[in-house]
């Protein structure tokens, strides 16, 4: 099939023209549908707050990630006077566990020789 | 951003990128009057047209499907049918007469502004066709489109296209044609 547009009737002259002499918008048009653009447009999308999880709901529960820190430390410095068990503890405990009250071993030079005040 | 598709550019607007406001109006504005003048024959009613149909693309928009259909396609289809809608709230009807005698757009200046002259000549003859042969006519011989991306827009099949632009061109050519000589084509 012949396409309408591929036989030169005599009228190509004229479509030429017309698309050669086509009306361009000015700039006071080219203004006022900008500035509609403008106003129709929707603003940008916020940012959406993360979801939290169970773990990080319960470490929020905590106070946040500083209080886990220092709440792992604690453990495992208890963990740790657990397992060492040094012997100033030993003596503590002992001294505490036996209601006596010589506590002189237990850092010593600090003032706690209470007997000998 | 010129590389970037019209659907792309109007996904990034609905998303608040101002850039793709200014691209998408520079992109498209052009288009849309000069068809609308094409389809009205009227420069301040195209105006008009032009920015209706832009707002309407612009609240469209957020809910634009891609993939669907090509922006252009839709703004051609919207353009038509607001031009329809003032030609029925104006009742108008161009005179024969009208395309036979086109408002001079330059006189005294025919022979340097004889190319104007010619695009004058046919757009008066426009405004006689009936308006689905004019749009048809249009989109295939000015605008370029291929027959099955005016029947997409014209919600027609391809054959009834190729029958209004056929019909069209017969009476464009029985109306300007008598005229080459005082339009300045020679036929030699």
């Amino acid at each position: 099939m012949i396409e309408n547009r591929d036989r030169d009737d005599g009228l190509e002259a004229f479509f030429d023209d017309a698309r050669a002499h086509k009306a361009r918008p000015d700039s006071a048009l080219k203004a006022r549908l900008l500035e509609d653009a403008l106003a129709h447009q929707p603003a940008p999308a916020a940012v959406a707050p993360a979801r939290r999880g169970r773990l990080g709901s319960a470490i929020a529960l905590l106070g946040g990630w500083p209080a886990l820190t220092g709440l792992a430390t604690a453990t495992v410095a208890g963990v740790w006077i657990g397992v060492a068990q040094p012997t100033a503890v030993g003596d503590l405990a002992f001294g505490t566990l036996s209601g006596g009250e010589d506590y002189s071993g237990f850092m010593p030079g600090y003032g706690l020789e209470f007997g000998d005040g | 951003m010129d590389e970037v598709t019209d659907e792309a550019l109007l996904v990034a607007y609905a998303n608040g990128d101002a850039r793709a406001a200014r691209t998408l109006t520079d992109r498209l504005a052009p288009r849309v009057l000069a068809h609308a003048v094409r389809l009205l024959g009227d420069r301040a009613e195209a105006e008009d047209v032009t920015q209706e149909a832009l707002i309407r693309l612009w609240r469209l928009a957020p809910d634009w499907r891609q993939g669907e259909a090509k922006v252009t396609t839709w703004l051609y289809r919207v353009t038509a049918n607001l031009c329809t809608d003032r030609h029925r709230k104006a009742g108008r009807q161009v005179p024969l007469e009208a395309a036979r005698d086109p408002p001079d757009p330059a006189p005294g200046a025919v022979a340097a502004m004889a190319g104007a002259e010619r695009a004058a000549a046919l757009e008066a003859a426009l405004q006689v066709l009936p308006e689905r042969q004019r749009e048809a006519v249009v989109l295939r011989h000015i605008e370029g489109l291929s027959n099955p991306e005016i029947a997409e827009i014209m919600d027609i099949g391809v054959e009834a296209v190729e029958s209004l632009t056929a019909r069209g061109k017969r009476k464009l050519a029985s109306l300007l044609l008598p005229r080459r000589d005082e339009l300045g084509l020679d036929d030699d």
